[in-house]
C-alpha cells in the first residue's frame, strides 16, 4: 500500500519567480512515495523501535541549514542504540524504506532532508562515553555536536582537537564530510581525528572498526558521506584545553592574503591560520597561538613578511583607495557597516581578556549564525592542491561578484595524513592534493532579499564548473549537487564506489540520492 | 491593558525567523534530558513553519522549563519565552489555570508593602515570603536601613498565571502594578515575573535579586574560591547583555565557580519551573543538577533561589548557602551600604 504523508509546507520561501503559483510540496523529484510503509512501520514498533508519524515531529526535519531542500520523512526515528539502529536498518533492507541519517542537520543541499522514509535523528545519541585523560581520548556517541562534547571535555580542562566552527555539528556528521577549523592547516580535518569507530552497516551489523580492525570499513565510514554505514560511537584524540592568542591582518587582495596564509602553513608559523572576508575588498587572514612561545616565535620571525595591516593601517588605506573611487561609496558604507556590526562580537569580554580568546569556538560559532546565517544559505565550496587555490578563489571570487552584491568568502588549509590516503578517495580532499589541501567557501549574504531557486542553483553551478575545470573537489558534492560527481571524479572512480556500494547496502536504502 | 508580552530594545521575532541552528538545543534542559529535538524551541518553531499545529505540538510547549536559556544564544533574536507563553496561552485551560483564575477573580486586595516611604521595593517571591529568618537576611544584606519596602503581594498568582499559560484578568494586574509604579526600583526574586514586569513597567528601575545581592561589597567580599555560585536562570537570561558582564567581573574577582556553561548561559536547576512545582519530572531535575555539579571541585555552595536548596540537598552534602547567608550577623548588624 502506498501512502504519501500528510501534511503540507507553509509557502515556498526560495523561488517565487520560478513558481508562482505552485504550492512547493518537496524538492526532489525522486522521492519514495510510501510502498509498504504501515506495514515496515508496525514491524518495528514489534522491533521496540518508535516510529514517529506526528507532524511535530516530520516537520521539524523539512529541511536542512540551507533551507532550499524540503522534503517531509513518512516517519522519524530518534537513534537510542546501536541495536536499535540496527533493527531499523535490517527492516528497511526487507521493505526498501530509503533511510536519511541526520546529525546536526547543517547540510545545505538537503543532504539531511528525508524526501520520504525514515529520517534517523542521531541527536538522540548524544552523549559522552568515556573520557581518558591519561591517554588523551574520549569514546562517545556519535551524535553529540562538537559544543557538547567540548562542555564534558572542559571539566577535565581537556578540548577536542578539530571541529567545524559550528557548535551544533555533531561529531558523526563531522566524520562522514571532513569538518575543518581554522587549525585544520596544522592537526588536519575533523575526520583525521577519529581512532577507532562503531558503524552500523547498512544491513545491519553492529561493527566496530579502526586502522587495524576492519580497516576496509574504517576507510569508507571516515568522509563517506553516509554511503557505507551509520556512524554510532567514536573514539577521537583529544588535547588540553588552551584560550587562543589572536592576531589580525587585513588585505585588499585576496591573492595577497591567500598567499601569506599558505605561507604560514607551509613553515607552520602558526597554530591557527585562516581568511574570512568581506566581499573581496576586506579580507581577513586570521592568526592564532597556543601558547605564548609559538607566537613570539612568529612575531620574531614571520609577522614582518606578512604583507597585510593591522586594523588602523587598513582603514586608511581603504580611506584612501574609496577617496579616488567615489562611485564605489556604497561599497565602503557596507564594509564599515558590517565591520561595526562584527567586531564587538569577536571581542566581548567575557571571552576575550588581555589579548587572550576563551572558548574560540563560541565565539566564531556565535558570530557565524549572527552574521552569515539566515533560514536560506547556499555555501559553494572549492577544495584544492594547495597550488590551484589562489586560482580557485579568484575565479570563485568573480562568480559572487558576478551573482550578488555582497559576499564572504572563508578560506582555510587541511593538513593531509598520507597514511590516511585511502580515507580520501572520492571525498573533498582532490586527490592531486600533497600535504595540504586547500577550501574556499562563497556564501552570498542573502538577508531579507529574495532569490530564485534557479538563481541560486545557477550560481552554485558556475563556482561548481570551476572545480570542474579545475580538477578540482568539492565539501558539498552531495544532495542537489551530485550531478557533479561524476564530471568532477570520473566514472571510473564512480561506478568503483557505486560497486562497493550495492555490495554494503543492496536496497540502497542509506542516505538515498545524498551521492549515489 | 498591560501587554502579556515582554519588552526589549530590539524588536524580537518570532518562530518564523528560526533558520535551524539548533544552538537553542545546547542549553536547553529538556533536550537535555529528552535528546529530543522535538522538546526544544528548534523543534517547536520547525513544526509549526512545517504545517504542526498548536496541538501537535502541546507536549513539548508544557514541558518548557521556561529557563530562558535558548534565547540570548538565538542568533535570530527571536522572542523564545514570549513564544512559549503565547503557546502556554493557546492550549486547552487546564484544571489548575482555571483554579487560579477563579482565585484572582475572588481575592480581596491585600496592602502591597510593609511601609510606604521607601523608594525601592522588594518582591521576595514565595520561597522568601515562607522563610522569614532568611527574608531579613535578605534585606540586611541589602543594606536596608529602612529604604527598602517588602510587598505582601508579591505578583505569585500573576507569576504562577503567566507559567501556567492562564490569562490574568487585565484588572488584577493592574491592581498589582499600581502600587508598585510609586517605587524608583523594584528587586524581583521570581525571574519570569521581572520579565514581565519589565514589559508593564518600562519607567521603573528593575532588578533581580541574585544581581542587586551580588553587587553588594560586602557579599561579593565573601565569596571565594571553591565556591559553585548558582545564578538564578531566569533573572539572569532576562536581562543577559548586562549580566553576563556583571558575573563574569564576579568570577574574576573572587575566583568562584559559577554555572556558567562555555556559552555563558546559566544551567539552570529547572526546579522552580512548573513541571517540577507540581512534582513531575524529578529525575531530570536530579540529572541536570549531577551535570551542573559534574567535574566541579566544589567546597560550598552559594545558591540565589532558596528553591535549589533542597534540590541539591538531595543530590549531594556539600555545604549550601544562600548568597544573603554569606554575610555574617556582625556585618549584617553593620549594615552598611556598599
Amino acid at each position: 500500500m502506498d501512502t504519501a504523508p500528510s501534511g503540507t509546507f507553509g509557502l515556498c520561501p526560495v523561488g517565487p519567480d520560478a513558481l508562482q503559483g505552485i504550492r512547493r510540496q518537496q524538492t526532489n523529484p525522486a522521492r519514495w512515495h510510501g510502498a509498504n510503509w504501515n506495514e515496515f512501520a508496525t514491524e518495528l514498533g514489534g522491533l521496540g523501535v518508535e516510529v514517529l508519524e506526528s507532524m511535530a515531529a516530520r516537520g521539524a526535519f523539512a529541511t536542512d541549514a540551507g533551507g532550499t531542500a524540503y522534503g517531509l520523512p513518512h516517519g522519524v526515528v530518534i537513534a537510542s542504540s546501536a541495536v536499535h539502529i540496527s533493527a531499523l536498518l535490517r527492516t528497511a533492507q526487507a521493505y526498501h524504506v530509503p533511510v536519511t541519517v541526520r546529525g546536526g542537520g547543517l547540510t545545505t543541499e538537503g543532504e539531511s532532508v528525508a524526501f520520504g522514509g525514515v529520517l534517523l535523528d542521531m541527536t538522540g545519541m548524544s552523549r559522552v562515553i568515556k573520557i581518558d585523560a591519561a591517554a588523551l581520548t574520549v569514546r562517545t556517541q556519535a551524535g553529540i555536536f562538537w559544543h557538547s562534547l567540548a562542555e564534558e571535555l572542559r571539566r577535565e580542562n581537556l578540548d577536542y582537537l578539530s571541529a567545524p566552527l559550528n557548535l551544533t555539528s555533531t561529531v558523526g556528521g563531522s566524520l562522514n564530510v571532513g569538518g575543518i577549523d581554522v587549525n585544520s592547516p596544522r592537526l588536519g580535518c575533523s575526520a583525521d581525528q577519529a581512532i577507532a569507530l562503531q558503524v552500523v552497516t547498512p544491513t545491519g551489523e553492529i561493527v566496530e572498526c579502526s586502522d587495524t580492525a576492519n580497516p576496509e570499513l574504517f576507510q569508507r565510514a571516515i568522509l563517506g558521506y553516509g554511503q557505507f554505514g551509520v556512524i554510532t560511537e567514536a573514539t577521537l584524540k583529544v588535547r588540553p584545553y588552551t584560550p587562543i592568542r589572536m592576531h589580525y591582518f587585513y588585505y585588499s587582495r585576496l591573492r595577497t592574503a591567500v598567499e601569506d596564509l599558505q605561507m604560514l602553513d607551509r613553515n607552520d608559523a602558526s597554530d591557527y591560520s585562516g581568511i574570512l572576508t568581506i566581499m573581496d575588498s576586506a579580507v581577513n587572514l586570521l592568526v592564532a597561538f597556543d601558547s605564548v612561545e609559538r607566537e613570539s616565535a612568529f612575531q620574531a620571525q614571520w609577522q614582518s613578511r606578512l604583507r597585510g595591516h593591522g586594523e588602523l593601517g587598513f582603514a586608511l588605506r581603504a580611506a584612501v583607495r574609496y577617496a579616488l573611487r567615489p562611485w564605489k561609496l556604497p561599497e565602503a558604507w557596507y564594509l564599515w557597516q558590517r565591520k561595526r556590526e562584527l567586531f564587538p562580537e569577536f571581542r566581548r569580554p567575557e571571552y576575550v581578556r588581555d589579548g587572550v580568546m576563551h572558548d574560540r569556538t563560541v565565539v566564531f560559532s556565535r558570530a557565524v549564525w549572527k552574521f552569515w546565517g539566515n533560514r536560506q544559505m547556499v555555501i559553494p565550496d572549492i577544495a584544492t592542491s594547495a597550488e590551484k587555490f589562489v586560482e580557485a578563489v579568484e575565479r570563485g571570487n568573480a562568480v559572487c561578484r558576478k551573482y550578488f552584491p555582497h559576499y564572504t568568502l572563508y578560506c582555510v588549509g587541511i593538513r593531509l595524513r598520507a597514511d590516511h590516503r585511502p580515507h580520501y578517495e572520492m571525498s573533498c580532499i582532490p586527490p592531486d592534493a600533497e600535504g595540504w589541501a586547500y577550501g574556499c567557501e562563497f556564501e552570498p549574504m542573502i538577508g531579507t532579499a529574495v532569490y530564485s531557486r534557479d538563481h541560486l542553483q545557477s550560481f552554485k553551478n558556475a563556482i561548481y564548473d570551476i572545480g570542474v575545470d579545475m580538477g578540482a573537489s568539492y565539501y558539498r558534492f552531495g544532495g542537489m549537487m551530485k550531478g557533479y560527481i561524476r564530471r568532477v571524479f570520473g566514472d571510473a572512480l564512480v561506478d568503483r564506489q557505486l560497486a562497493l556500494k550495492r555490495a554494503a547496502d543492496p536496497a540502497m536504502i542509506l542516505n538515498r540520492d545524498v551521492i549515489f | 491593558m498591560p501587554r502579556l508580552t515582554t519588552g526589549a530594545a530590539a524588536p524580537k521575532q518570532t518562530y518564523a525567523a528560526c533558520s535551524g541552528c539548533s544552538l537553542c538545543l545546547l542549553v536547553c534542559p529538556v533536550w537535555r534530558h529528552t535528546r529530543d529535538l522535538r522538546y526544544t524551541p528548534h523543534g517547536r518553531a520547525k513544526a509549526l513553519q512545517h504545517g504542526a499545529t498548536i496541538a501537535d505540538i502541546a507536549p513539548s510547549v508544557s514541558a518548557c522549563t521556561l529557563c530562558g536559556a535558548c534565547e540570548p544564544v538565538c542568533p535570530e533574536n527571536i522572542g523564545l519565552v514570549d513564544m512559549a507563553l503565547e503557546l502556554r496561552r493557546a492550549l486547552p485551560t487546564s484544571t489548575i489555570t482555571e483554579n487560579l483564575l477563579t482565585r484572582m477573580q475572588t481575592e480581596k486586595p491585600r496592602a502591597l508593602v510593609t511601609k510606604s516611604a521607601a523608594a525601592t521595593v522588594l518582591l521576595p517571591g514565595m520561597p522568601l515570603s515562607w522563610n522569614q529568618v532568611l527574608l531579613a537576611r535578605v534585606r540586611a544584606a541589602l543594606g536596608d536601613m529602612g529604604g527598602i519596602a517588602v510587598a505582601n503581594d508579591h505578583g505569585a498568582d500573576i507569576a504562577l498565571a503567566l507559567e501556567t499559560g492562564a490569562a490574568v484578568p487585565p484588572q488584577h494586574i493592574e491592581r498589582f502594578l499600581a502600587p508598585l509604579r510609586q517605587y524608583k526600583t523594584l528587586i524581583v526574586a521570581d525571574g519570569l515575573l521581572l520579565r514581565q514586569l519589565r514589559a508593564w513597567l518600562s519607567d521603573v528601575k528593575i532588578v533581580s535579586l541574585g544581581a542587586a545581592l551580588s553587587s553588594r561589597a560586602p557579599v561579593r567580599a565573601r565569596l571565594r574560591a571553591g565556591d559553585l555560585y548558582v545564578i538564578e536562570p531566569r533573572a539572569y537570561h532576562a536581562d543577559y547583555e548586562k549580566l553576563v558582564t556583571h558575573y563574569d567581573k564576579l568570577r574574576a574577582e573572587t575566583g568562584c565557580a559559577m554555572n556558567l556553561d562555555l556559552q555563558r548561559i546559566a544551567i539552570p536547576t529547572t526546579v522552580s519551573s512548573m513541571p517540577r512545582r507540581f512534582g513531575w519530572e524529578t529525575a531530570a531535575d536530579r540529572e541536570q543538577l549531577l551535570w551542573l555539579l559534574k567535574g566541579r571541585n566544589v567546597s560550598r555552595i552559594v545558591i540565589e533561589n532558596e528553591e535549589d536548596r533542597p534540590a541539591f540537598e538531595r543530590v549531594c552534602t556539600i555545604p549550601i548557602v544562600h548568597i544573603a547567608e554569606l554575610m555574617n550577623d556582625e556585618t549584617l548588624s553593620a549594615g552598611k551600604p556598599s
